[in-house]
């Protein structure tokens, strides 16, 4: 997770250190460009957005003040500057944060329907709230296995297996050839493989109008058992995100043979050749209970505040934004895959190893767009992993998460049958 | 036998307190040493603990606006610097304005109620400040506040602490004193101002720098009450940069320096007022 | 009103006032909306709002990520406080002695910590706390100690925090028992050592005794404030590892600002109120038994 800006050369001396110290210091005194729109974005998307914006600004002569929020801290920043009356003119969102945001009276819905249009099935809908999309696709992620293309050669594998038994047969093999190894990669405070399993099973975490949980169904049931059998065999190591500081590293020194993720995880590897060569790994579908099928991904996409006071320049900001040009320059820059389909046609995603990416992204899992779904994700997670941990046995653990969840959802379910939400 | 005993026990003591001096500042020096390393030298083993080469570099890459392949990128610290200032400067002036000439009320001025009052004064020091926070922030929000810098300075002006800890420095001016003021004629603000402030001023001093350390150093709040970038304190600012940018040291290092060494300063400056106003002031603290 | 009375009020209205709607407000405020099922949805519609009791009460307890976060602050003052006014007392004694010299210049570089804010000295410790590259790891390599995931293994998450947290509070009190220690009776001490009385006996009986009163009110602001934790878990571990720091108001923040159950969130402030409240009061108790109030 490098930082995002290029190396400095020789640096600046102490003079015009000083002398610039002064100029910064009167020149950045706290005032905000009047003029200017304003655009807030997460993660690698907000640290690199000075590089599309620089083409709107001269396109338009409109300035943009944009703002780089942490991902970890957006979901309250956004709803604070919501009920202080300072949301952004623009801003990007997670494509399950929508339906909240439209449902509160945040975002405004989106006026030109060819915006929406011109992408994957399954990447509006959850966009859409009262029958109107509210906030335009700007990239997909659906999660995808890495894998090293030589340790599983090793064993006798050219490309990982797409299904759960081929899957934990290779798990076994990859053991039985280091023990002290491991197969694959999943962070047990992480929700995405689990969502991607219960979706490849065709398991739907709600039920009734999505006012209960739904955990309790042989599908899950599938779904989470198949999950902790990789810990319980030893194919999967039972560490938290911050106990693996450089995944990558680890990656690239053969710890773990298959990893679980999305898009930016080639930006990374591009970056990184020195550590892990680009003959040594390759991509591919992840692996359902009988071949490929549904998974989890992280699409973003770009919403106008309903309280802006300059809808027509902010819609066309977002229209600079999701252009097929600006998303295939994101993703030389950071990887992160357009949404735009027309932009799929260009010579620049024709890399063999974005294919299972193109493949994957025709078939997003089917989730809930309801306003505790994150919450409601987060907790599972953690419920999973004290079943991972040997803390519940799969049926408690089932247990667990439908009465955690009908908890999280007891507002809900008191305004829906009174009502006043569908 | 006696005489090196002793002395073996002085040098002992001597180099323990010099032992935990040293401990107790090593993290210090090692962000001022860090934040001068290149990039990425300080993630290895062993930890360096001093700079191959000393550079300038994180820093300029953390205050100054730079043009890279066209366009502008700005980790806006130094607006966060001038807004800390700013804030600072004005909740110390302001909180001095409303808590002195309350505690000196509270202390010398007799008037119905006082007992009582005083007495809720003490007990809401019970309260955690973050009960209110919530709710605050609410009412704020009725009245236009948030994501403004009165909103911002409002609630560090109630200054509870400041009224005992001033009350408790005024008991100690003599009575007599004020009343020959008053028996020669002169009205209550001008007592105030000619008699009470010039006696008063070591605290004052004192409690100046306590508010505005606390200001500077001020962290919940802000970080509900403030959205917009350019607005950001300092601290809020630094929280937001070290989220995403955890595996860079050195630019952290540098981003701490710059909160911390304005602060040390001040402190090193006026030690003298801070120390000893915990050591004579109100018990309370 | 009497012209005293009349400068009084002109003198301690403004502040007053401010505390009113800052403080009590605000404050009584939450006590009511701990009532009600605010959230998300009354921020949508107002007419969303329903009262509820105690029914967030209710919903708290059958909550496990709140009793977590009970037993994590609950584990946070336990070892936190000795620590803390461990340190304050050591350092404090070791100044005091007659034999050790520049006190003011110690004194002064001990203190430096405290004046420093949480954000930046939470993220220069982050990296101090690094198992790999931090400075802790590497101290006690050169012992002969393996490294320790502090950051990373939640049984390890706290003990780094409040490694931490001593750090940088313990120079506060360090001052007060200083004071503290400067106005125990002299003749006293100079006859416990003449009656042959060791350095631990004059320590019980006498030195004891005359900080009493200053211990216990250090003690209760302590335990105050390692109630209250939450910046430190908020910039160096995001309540985790595995919620091991989520402390009761790093819970409530996020219940409250990040999901926007203001409701909730209000009833666990005011769950904090009562607990800092308790606590102090069953302290006081124990302080009168011992006649150090």
């Amino acid at each position: 997770m490098g930082g995002a800006h290029s190396s400095l050369g020789t640096g600046p001396t102490r003079r015009t250190l000083l002398a610039g110290g002064a100029a910064a210091l009167l020149a950045g005194c706290g005032r905000r460009d009047p003029n200017a729109l304003s655009f807030w974005a997460t993660g690698y998307e907000g640290d690199y957005a000075p590089y599309l914006l620089t083409a709107f600004e001269r396109a338009t002569g409109i300035p943009v003040d944009r703002q780089s929020l942490p991902g970890t801290a957006a979901h309250e920043k956004f709803l604070t500057a919501f009920a202080g009356g300072s949301l952004p003119d623009v801003l990007m969102l997670p494509s399950g944060w929508v339906a909240e945001f439209a449902m509160i009276g945040a975002i405004a819905p989106v006026p030109d329907a060819a915006l929406t249009g011109d992408t994957f099935p399954g990447v509006v809908r959850p966009l859409t709230w009262a029958g109107v999309a509210h906030a335009v696709p700007w990239s997909v992620g659906s999660q995808v296995q890495f894998y090293r293309r030589d340790l599983l050669a090793e064993v006798g594998y050219d490309a990982p297996p797409g299904d759960w038994d081929g899957w934990r047969t290779l798990g076994a093999r990859l053991k039985r050839r280091h023990p002290d190894r491991f197969a694959m990669l999943m962070f047990l405070n992480w929700w995405d493989t689990l969502v991607t399993f219960a979706g490849q099973a065709g398991a739907y975490p709600l039920k009734d109008q999505e006012t209960r949980g739904n955990f309790r169904t042989a599908e899950y049931r599938e779904a989470l058992g198949f999950y902790a059998s990789l810990f319980a065999d030893g194919y999967a190591p039972g560490v938290s995100s911050n106990e693996v500081q450089d995944p990558l590293a680890a990656f690239a020194q053969g710890w773990f043979a298959l990893y679980p993720s999305g898009p930016t995880l080639l930006t990374d590897l591009h970056r990184r050749t020195a550590e892990i060569a680009p003959d040594r790994w390759g991509t591919a579908r992840m692996p359902g209970p009988n071949g490929p099928g549904r998974v989890s991904a992280v699409n973003n996409s770009l919403a106008v505040s309903a309280a802006t006071k300059r809808p027509e320049e902010a819609w066309a900001l977002v229209r600079h934004l999701s252009s097929a040009e600006s998303e295939l320059h994101y993703q030389r820059l950071i990887g992160v895959l357009p949404a735009r389909r027309s932009a799929w046609a260009s010579p620049q995603l024709a890399d063999p190893v974005l294919r299972p990416f193109a493949e994957q992204m025709e078939v997003p899992a089917r989730l809930p767009t309801i306003v505790e779904w994150e919450r409601i994700r987060a907790e599972v997670q953690l419920v999973a992993e004290r079943v991972v941990r040997g803390g519940l046995t799969i049926d408690e653990g089932l247990r667990a998460m439908d009465a955690r969840v009908d908890a999280l959802l007891a507002k809900r379910r008191a305004l829906v049958a009174a009502g006043r939400i569908a | 036998m006696a005489v090196t005993g002793k002395r073996a026990r002085a040098v002992l003591l001597n180099a323990l307190v010099a032992a935990i001096t040293l401990a107790v500042l090593a993290p210090f020096a090692w962000m001022v040493t860090v934040s001068f390393m290149p990039r990425y030298e300080s993630s290895r083993y062993p930890p360096p603990l001093w700079p191959s080469r000393w550079t300038w570099g994180n820093y300029y890459e953390l205050l100054y606006r730079r043009l890279i392949d066209g366009a502008w990128f700005d980790y806006r610290i130094v607006p966060a610097l001038g807004n800390s200032l700013v804030v600072a400067t004005v909740s110390t002036l302001l909180g001095l304005l409303l808590t002195v000439p309350a505690g000196y009320a509270f202390a010398k001025l007799r008037f119905r109620g006082r007992e009582r009052l005083l007495q809720l004064l003490i007990a809401s020091l019970v309260v955690p400040g973050q009960v209110a926070m919530l709710p605050l922030f609410l009412i704020f929000r009725e009245i236009g506040l948030v994501n403004t810098w009165p909103g911002l300075i409002l609630p560090s002006l109630a200054g509870i602490f400041a009224i005992l800890f001033v009350r408790q420095a005024t008991l100690s001016i003599p009575d007599e004193m004020l009343d020959a003021a008053r028996l020669d004629g002169a009205g209550e603000l001008a007592i105030f101002r000619r008699v009470v402030l010039p006696l008063l001023a070591p605290v004052t001093v004192t409690l100046a720098l306590f508010m505005f350390l606390g200001s500077w150093n001020d962290f919940l709040w802000p970080l509900i009450v403030l959205a917009d970038q350019h607005r950001y304190t300092l601290p809020v600012a630094v929280a937001a940069i070290s989220r995403e940018h955890a595996a860079d040291g050195e630019l952290m290092m540098a981003a701490a320096v710059v909160t911390t060494l304005p602060v040390l300063l001040l402190f090193l400056a006026l030690q003298r007022y801070y120390i000893g106003g915990l050591l004579g002031g109100s018990v309370k603290g | 009103m009497t012209r005293q009375e009349r400068a009084a009020w002109l003198f301690a209205a403004p502040v007053l006032g401010i505390i009113a709607l800052v403080f009590v407000l605000p404050t009584l405020l939450a006590f009511g909306l701990s009532l009600t099922d605010y959230s998300i949805y009354a921020l949508a519609d107002w007419s969303n709002l329903r009262f509820v009791g105690l029914g967030n009460f209710a919903d708290l307890l059958s909550t496990p990520l709140f009793w977590r976060a009970l037993r994590n602050t609950a584990l946070f003052a336990a070892l936190g406080v000795p620590m803390a006014i461990g340190a304050s007392l050591f350092t404090a004694l070791l100044l005091h002695d007659a034999t050790v010299r520049w006190k003011p210049v110690w004194r002064v570089a001990l203190f430096a910590p405290y004046v420093t804010g949480v954000v930046a000295t939470a993220v220069v410790w982050r990296y101090v706390l690094n198992t790999r590259f931090g400075l802790v790891n590497w101290a006690l390599a050169q012992v002969g100690v393996a490294p320790v995931d502090w950051l990373g293994d939640p049984r390890w998450s706290i003990p780094a925090i409040l490694l931490f947290v001593t750090w940088k509070v313990f120079g506060y009190n360090m001052i007060v028992f200083t004071a503290a220690l400067a106005a125990v009776p002299g003749e006293l001490m100079e006859a416990a050592r003449l009656d042959g009385a060791g350095w631990w006996t004059r320590f019980r009986h006498v030195t004891l005794p005359a900080i009493g009163p200053t211990l216990l009110l250090a003690a209760v602001m302590s335990v105050a404030g390692f109630l209250q934790i939450f910046a430190e878990p908020y910039v160096m571990t995001l309540g985790g590892p595995s919620q091991s720091t989520t402390t009761v108001l790093y819970f409530m923040f996020e219940e409250g600002f990040k999901w926007w159950n203001l409701g909730q969130a209000s009833a666990v402030a005011f769950v904090l109120f009562v607990l800092i409240l308790a606590l102090t009061l069953v302290q006081t108790r124990i302080g009168k038994r011992y006649e150090w109030l």
